[in-house]
């Protein structure tokens, strides 16, 4: 394991039950970060999503890899990231391949398309057992506080 | 510098500003006339980028604030 929940919690700004990165196994210098999230039967959604038959929602596994992203983000830009910028996500285009079940482990590659100190884009894709469940390309913005 | 790659450049950041090729004069600023925000300009980036195989340095997009001095941009890297 390369970063630790302790790690990743002082770069996200996410929390329980909005955290979606349990760790980072991989940092490919400045253009690749892979993640992963356990995805643990207890998770509260499914009691929801859906009753009696549990899938992790497409929307989450967005929200997954929007915080891989992140993750990569703050490798490339340090400096901003100690300033606790706000991340807002622009533009979406994604494909939904295979179901998520309560104990798969997803795991969550990003990509550096192009990280600038006040946007980036990023490539994802989530796996699981090797096969890709999802992908997407973010477009997103980072706001400093001054 | 051809003008094909002129018209290449009009129309690669007309669709992705969704604005008509009849508005993107060389002279129309991109954040103060057509809003462009930092998605927008990064949007733009990547896809130049990616069409002539080159990176823009992050200190030069600043520098770019209309068609014209993107096409020049072009030129300078070209030459």
């Amino acid at each position: 394991m390369k970063w630790d929940q302790e790690k990743i919690k002082s770069i996200l700004p996410h929390r329980d039950p909005f955290l979606f990165i349990d760790e980072v196994i991989e940092i490919d210098g400045m253009q690749k970060v892979v993640a992963v999230k356990h995805i643990k039967e207890t998770e509260k959604y499914f009691e929801g999503h859906f009753p009696g038959r549990p899938i992790f929602p497409g929307v989450l596994l967005i929200e997954a890899m929007a915080q891989s992203s992140i993750i990569l983000y703050s490798i490339v830009k340090p400096d901003i990231v100690k300033r606790c910028p706000e991340y807002y996500l622009g533009k979406v285009n994604s494909e939904f391949i295979l179901p998520v079940y309560p104990g798969d482990e997803l795991i969550l590659e990003t990509t550096n398309v192009k990280i600038l100190d006040q946007a980036a884009i990023t490539d994802n894709l989530a796996k699981v057992n090797g096969k890709v469940v999802a992908k997407a390309n973010f477009i997103f913005s980072i706001q400093i506080n001054e | 510098m051809s003008n094909s790659i002129e018209v290449e450049i009009r129309d690669m950041v007309s669709e992705i500003l969704e604005v008509p090729v009849e508005k993107l004069a060389p002279d129309v600023d991109f954040f103060k006339d057509l809003n462009v925000d930092s998605l927008k300009a990064i949007e733009i980036v990547a896809a130049f980028e990616k069409k002539y195989r080159i990176i823009v340095p992050e200190e030069d997009i600043p520098k770019i604030r209309n068609l014209g001095q993107l096409i020049d941009y072009t030129r300078n890297i070209s030459s």
